[in-house]
């Protein structure tokens, strides 16, 4: 993405430079907030989870091998950190995150909310296996190859995750279109 | 691969679902892709299956992009130590920090400490809490620093009114409950910070500024009057034995009337 950039925020962190922390922070807090809400499905495991994240990148950032890209590796903790608050999460909170578009009226925005609490109900019901690759092809627009790179998966590993939970998704929704 | 994998597939099936999934990701080359155009063109179910799959990854993509909470990146900054910054925390010889180590300072450094909490005490006891309110009181009060950043961040309530502004923040660490109260108002206000009822007890409290501005604790609830620009930190603990708690009520009143009432939230920490 923006390695060069990366690169030297990531040097100018090593020798202090809270500047530099700042913007990477900056950079990567919304894809970070994102992945974590759509894995987690509430904001305030999301805001806990992200919060952790960056604690974690800064404490280790010494030990981050340069030869990586740095949002592989912002990306694996993100996903690492989202799944263990997912072992020890709360009872989940009815997900409200229609953000309609300014430009839509009142029915269409209706509409947008009910669709996407209806696709990240379905997304919730994904293993955490399938629901990562899927938020990581779809929220975070990493192609086949990040991923692998990222959850440290062959490609082809990826890809077969990846096309069985549409198909999971696929069904899930249609059931419950069908129920309605 | 676990529960959630489906029927199994012909491998005509498997390959469709191949073909289609890598035209959508736009990760097909351009034989594939011919293979896939022969498909669609002649495969009435292979259209259907084309059509339902793009359907689902439409829906995925089209989910909104969530704005983290305004508090998320601030907070994090405010956390962060890098590592240069670390290395200079570290205690050397010679330095401050060994000499802290010291049992016989630290021990020092607790005695000065308790006789400032006790006067402290003494000019609150002296000052703004009514006689007879006292007993409603258990903890201390010092006053020296304030805006305490220690703890995780459980929740913010932000104040907007003609009246006043400012906002309130909970942290937790521990048992620990940590208010920081930043206050500003153009003539009296009032703060009231129930408690009561909720398994927390008040511990101590701290505001740098003058004597007219006051910390009362009564019934169960903290008053903090108000009057200009003001910053507090109070303290409440966790009564031993009783349920987690779950919120705190804030009330907030201006010319004696009830502006705004609002909850911070406890139960979500992952402290629990």
């Amino acid at each position: 993405m923006h390695k060069d950039r990366d690169a030297a925020l990531v040097n100018g962190c090593l020798s202090g430079d809270r500047r530099a922390m700042s913007q990477l922070v900056s950079q990567y807090q919304r894809p970070v907030f994102n992945a974590a809400y759509r894995i987690l499905g509430n904001m305030d495991d999301a805001a806990d989870a992200t919060q952790t994240v960056f604690l974690k990148v800064f404490e280790h950032i010494a030990d981050y091998d340069q030869k990586h890209k740095f949002f592989s590796w912002v990306y694996r903790i993100a996903i690492n950190e989202s799944l263990n608050q997912v072992k020890k999460r709360r009872t989940q909170e009815p997900l409200d995150d229609g953000q309609a578009s300014p430009r839509q009226g009142p029915a269409e925005a209706l509409d947008t909310k009910r669709i996407c609490k209806r696709v990240q109900a379905a997304l919730m019901l994904l293993n955490n296996d399938y629901r990562t690759v899927v938020v990581l092809k779809h929220i975070s627009g990493c192609s086949y190859q990040q991923i692998g790179e990222i959850l440290q998966l062959p490609e082809k590993t990826v890809k077969s995750r990846l096309y069985s939970a549409r198909q999971l998704l696929k069904k899930s929704l249609q059931a419950e279109e069908a129920e309605n | 691969m676990n529960e959630q994998n489906h029927t199994a597939r012909t491998p005509v099936d498997q390959r469709i679902l191949q073909l289609l999934n890598s035209s959508i990701d736009g990760e097909i080359n351009v034989v594939d892709q011919q293979e896939l155009d022969h498909l669609l063109a002649t495969s009435q179910s292979t259209r259907d299956l084309n059509d339902e799959l793009r359907e689902v990854t439409r829906a995925l993509d089209e989910l909104p992009e969530i704005i983290p909470p305004k508090y998320l990146q601030d907070t994090i900054e405010r956390q962060v130590r890098l590592p240069v910054e670390n290395k200079g925390a570290e205690n050397k010889p010679g330095d401050f920090g060994s000499w802290i180590n010291a049992n016989w300072l630290r021990t020092g450094f607790a005695v000065a400490a308790g006789v400032l909490l006790t006067v402290g005490v003494y000019e609150m006891g002296s000052g703004p809490i009514p006689a007879g309110d006292s007993a409603s009181m258990s903890g201390t009060i010092g006053s020296n620093s304030v805006n305490s950043q220690k703890g995780e961040l459980l929740d913010r309530i932000n104040l907007e009114s003609e009246l006043f502004s400012g906002q309130v923040e909970l942290r937790t660490h521990n048992d620990l409950f940590t208010l920081n109260v930043e206050l500003e108002s153009d003539g009296a206000s009032e703060l009231v910070i129930k408690f009561a009822g909720r398994g927390l007890e008040f511990e101590s409290a701290d505001s740098p500024q003058d004597a007219a501005d006051t910390v009362s604790v009564i019934d169960g609830s903290i008053h903090l009057a108000n009057n200009g620009e003001q910053n507090y930190v109070l303290n409440l603990r966790r009564v031993p034995g009783t349920d987690y708690p779950e919120s705190l009520g804030l009330e907030f009143f201006a010319n004696s009337q009830l502006i705004q009432q609002s909850e911070l939230r406890i139960s979500h920490s992952k402290s629990k």
